[in-house]
């Protein structure tokens, strides 16, 4: 049936952005490793480095906890733009936070891996 | 940014303002601020880009206030020891998903619980004896108000004046518990709502709520 199929492509679909929005404090900070940048290029950057496709809207309210965690700093800097912009970095806390979480996602990304194996090499070989 | 863009863009940010009822001024205009400036400067990454859809792209001004909202008052109850802020924060969650109502329930058990006990040691001395109490019998326990009949076989109350140190005692520790209980059960929804925010797949943008 080919609503079947419909539903079916659906909720995968829905797992998919699930698995996306799991990432989303971790590639918040992880964008900020190493330099500072601010709310819109942060967007950008999660859209060029990885498949995470970003609401706009979303990332800020996150930033906003985030620095209320004390996992961020932010500060405000002048522009060419004509308008000063507020710059995020990650705090000595949001580093360890980045740090821990990057080691969970190896951990756990390696263990399913290893469990999906072989309906990987199933589908290859249907293919 | 010609100016029926920069109406619109004002229309949005005044939606936006009156919506972030209940944050501080100061962080009210700092969100502000940030959100007129990432406006600006999608405008002037993409010339020519309707500024109606720029706005889409950030979604709705009540759904981007409530998810500022959301924040600020479950991180300033899991912070605060006070039972209504903290009541009012789980309100607030109790229709977001199986783990925002159960907090909610047990914030209310707990609550209705602690001061249902210290209302009951409260009033005991203007009440009749015999109605509030601890009650003890085969096959029964009871405690608090009207738990049983005075002449129910066998059962007999034990605690008599007593009653009103020990539910003033019950009722603190159920309401301090309840209290510590909320502040963690916060900080954990919190993080695991961190762990949810409206990412979009492809094309089609999620919704900012969970």
């Amino acid at each position: 049936m080919a609503s079947d199929g419909i539903l079916e492509d659906e909720a995968a679909d829905r797992w998919a952005a699930q698995l996306r929005k799991g990432a989303l404090e971790m590639a918040a900070l992880a964008a900020l490793w190493g330099k500072r940048l601010y709310g819109l290029e942060i967007i950008r950057y999660l859209e060029s480095h990885s498949r995470l496709v970003l609401a706009e809207g979303t990332i800020y309210p996150i930033l906003n906890r985030l620095k209320a965690e004390g996992m961020l700093t932010s500060e405000w800097v002048e522009a060419d733009a004509g308008h000063p912009r507020k710059y995020y970095s990650l705090s000595p806390k949001g580093k360890e936070r980045v740090g821990q979480m990057a080691e969970s996602w190896i951990e756990f990304s390696r263990g399913l891996g290893r469990l999906i194996e072989p309906v990987l090499a199933a589908r290859e070989a249907h293919q | 940014m010609n100016a029926a863009a920069e109406h619109q863009m004002k229309q949005y940010l005044a939606e936006l303002r009156v919506n972030l009822d209940g944050i501080t001024l100061g962080e009210r205009d700092e969100i502000l601020r940030e959100i007129g400036t990432h406006i600006r400067d999608c405008a002037a990454e993409s010339e020519g880009a309707a500024m109606g859809e720029i706005l889409a792209q950030l979604g709705s001004p009540v759904m981007l206030a409530r998810e500022y909202r959301e924040g600020v008052l479950i991180r300033s109850a899991s912070r605060s020891f006070s039972p209504l802020l903290l009541l009012r924060a789980t309100l607030g969650i109790a229709t977001k998903g199986v783990a925002g109502t159960a907090i909610f329930f047990v914030a209310v058990m707990g609550y209705s619980l602690g001061g249902g006990l210290i209302l009951t040691a409260l009033v005991k001395p203007f009440l009749p004896p015999a109605l509030t109490g601890l009650w003890i019998g085969p096959h029964a326990f009871g405690f608090g108000i009207g738990a049983y009949a005075a002449d129910h076989a066998g059962v007999h109350e034990v605690l008599g004046i007593w009653y009103i140190p020990v539910a003033l005692t019950l009722g603190a520790l159920l309401l301090q518990g309840t209290t510590l209980i909320m502040r963690k059960l916060l900080r954990l929804f919190a993080r695991a709502r961190s762990m949810s925010s409206g990412y979009r797949n492809g094309p089609a943008a999620a919704s900012l709520s969970i």
